[in-house]
């Protein structure tokens, strides 16, 4: 790579910066952060617009946090409201996240109104809890209800991380699922993702994605639809992860050895000696 | 202010952060922010391994920092740069001799591992012994539906000693490897990034002892080595980090069955 003489401006530096928090592995934001900030060395390029990308990349993340003593909610971009507050749709209430402090802040109660597609989402969210409680050990979920002319539109989303950085490993999942109620049907569209970091003296990363779709054909009630969405999520999330662990003993067996074999074909170590005098061999014989 | 020195270690760290499907990008954003810091990130962090061909052979071989002049990088076939250089560096004779026979014995190494792929191996002097990096790719197109690429990197220090009877090898080992699939079940999976280690030896030099023999059989145990860590890594370790962070049985049939193997514990010790 030759001398670079076309140095980038403060905005194209920040960018970067940007795009690295964009990319941290989950729960290693603060490291990259505190990273990116030594290589930029300018901390007024370094101040604008770093809230912003950190709240952004939470909100992708579905970060957790305590509204309150007893209740946990996620961060993300259907609850972010126009003037830059966040809302918890399950106890109403509103608040700005503090990102240094990492707490939330300014808490509102009241302010939330869900309008017709409360009573959807009610039952939506009480069905989507006890499902994480069953399956996600330190599981945490929300779900929004909105209205779409007259379609009724619910959003659950669920998230679990477990962090190890003395053991050099985290992971994080993320579903997202769009349920929309028009007339008395419904549709259920999931996007499923599992990221994984491992990085003792090393750097090994899964990046996994998944998208699903089904139809509730016919809904009857609010707690007849929460109780099939319940019976999907729950078989498409299932399905997934076994097809994971499927395909890992897959490529483990198969795709792995395509690359290197675990010994050559005549299932000894290389003879050293051998493979000089056949070079040699050849030589003699003629090229 | 930030000197340069904290500067690599943070760019170092980051790189060890970063998705490593995005290297390449990682690594020119890292230089775009100091770029004085260009040539110690280059020879410090490892990068998938790019390909030329030497237009006199028609063989392919293997780019890194070690067979870089400039903008230009040697062929390990034709022992010639390309682009061309009139003064380019290259080994002494006689190390170009051993470094003809050291390509030699690791591409029949590669064929027999990896049945495919490419190799090059780079010698250059030091005061007391030479160095020299070898390196193996291999691109597996097994599908539409599974992608792989191994990407090995080799640097070995050779010091001669006890009037050439001896020698102390060390060799620092990078393997890059990455997997990709599509399918109904698992939806998109992608596993990528690489491990490093390091092991030192000392090797008597002798007829059955050669250079390339006492190297070559460094390289042949280091990568079965690395090549069941990156397994249990990859196909195990990350395996099961998912599985925490999701239960495929419900949690309260995990704490029944906890709880029932708690009794018999108990009762098989009251038994004692």
């Amino acid at each position: 790579m030759s001398d670079t003489e076309d140095q980038i401006n403060d905005e194209e530096k920040a960018a970067i910066v940007h795009g690295f928090i964009n990319h941290a592995p989950p729960g290693e934001v603060d490291d990259v952060i505190r990273d990116s900030r030594i290589l930029l060395n300018d901390d007024n390029t370094f101040k604008d617009g770093i809230v912003e990308a950190l709240s952004k990349y939470q909100q992708s993340q579905f970060m957790p946090v305590n509204v309150d003593d007893e209740n946990a909610v996620l961060l993300t971009a259907h609850g972010l409201q126009d003037n830059g507050r966040f809302i918890d749709p399950a106890t109403g209430k509103s608040f700005r996240f503090d990102f240094s402090k990492k707490s939330c802040v300014d808490i509102e109660d009241g302010s939330v109104d869900n309008g017709d597609a409360e009573s959807w989402r009610s039952e939506i969210d009480a069905a989507i809890s006890e499902y994480v409680k069953e399956y996600y050990p330190a599981g945490v979920s929300t779900v929004y209800g909105s209205q779409d002319g007259s379609d009724i539109l619910i959003t659950a989303c669920i998230e679990d991380h477990k962090y190890s950085p003395e053991n050099f490993w985290n992971g994080k999942w993320r579903s997202e699922w769009k349920i929309t109620i028009s007339g008395n049907s419904a549709t259920v569209a999931g996007v499923l993702k599992t990221q994984v970091h491992y990085y003792e003296d090393g750097n090994v990363q899964l990046v996994s994605q998944k998208e699903c779709k089904d139809e509730v054909s016919s809904v009857s009630s609010e707690k007849q639809l929460a109780e099939a969405v319940r019976k999907l999520v729950e078989k498409f999330e299932h399905e997934y992860q076994a097809g994971v662990f499927d395909n890992y003993n897959n490529m483990s067996t198969t795709t792995f050895k395509a690359l290197r074999r675990q010994l050559p074909v005549t299932r000894t170590k290389i003879d050293w000696n051998k493979i000089l005098g056949y070079q040699i061999g050849k030589e003699i014989g003629g090229k | 202010m930030a000197n340069l020195d904290k500067q690599l270690d943070a760019a170092l760290d980051l790189m060890r952060r970063l998705p490593p499907q995005k290297a390449e990008k990682n690594l020119s954003d890292c230089i775009d922010l100091v770029p004085e810091l260009c040539e110690d990130l280059l020879a410090s962090v490892d990068q998938p391994l790019r390909i030329l061909k030497d237009s006199q052979t028609g063989k392919d071989y293997l780019l890194c920092d070690y067979n870089r002049d400039g903008d230009s990088y040697r062929s390990p076939w034709s022992n010639t740069y390309d682009p061309p250089l009139s003064d380019g560096a290259i080994p002494s004779d006689q190390l170009r001799d051993l470094e003809i026979n050291a390509n030699a014995a690791i591409d029949s190494y590669r064929e027999m591992y990896y049945e495919g792929g490419i190799s090059s191996v780079y010698l250059w002097d030091l005061d007391h012994g030479f160095a020299g990096a070898i390196l193996i790719k291999k691109v597996g197109d097994l599908s539409t539906k599974i992608k792989g690429c191994w990407d090995s990197i080799h640097v070995i220090e050779v010091q001669e000693k006890s009037g050439g009877r001896n020698a102390h090898y060390k060799l620092t080992s990078t393997i890059m490897l990455w997997l990709q699939t599509s399918k109904a079940a698992s939806g998109t999976m992608n596993l990528g990034g690489n491990l490093t280690r390091q092991v030192e030896k000392d090797s008597p030099l002798n007829e059955s002892n050669s250079h390339i023999a006492n190297i070559g059989r460094l390289i042949e145990e280091m990568e079965n080595k690395m090549r069941n860590t990156l397994n249990e890594i990859y196909f195990g370790k990350t395996k099961d980090i998912v599985n925490d962070l999701r239960s495929m049985i419900p949690l309260s049939d995990v704490s029944k069955q906890q709880q029932i193997a708690e009794e018999l514990r108990a009762k098989l010790g009251n038994n004692q």
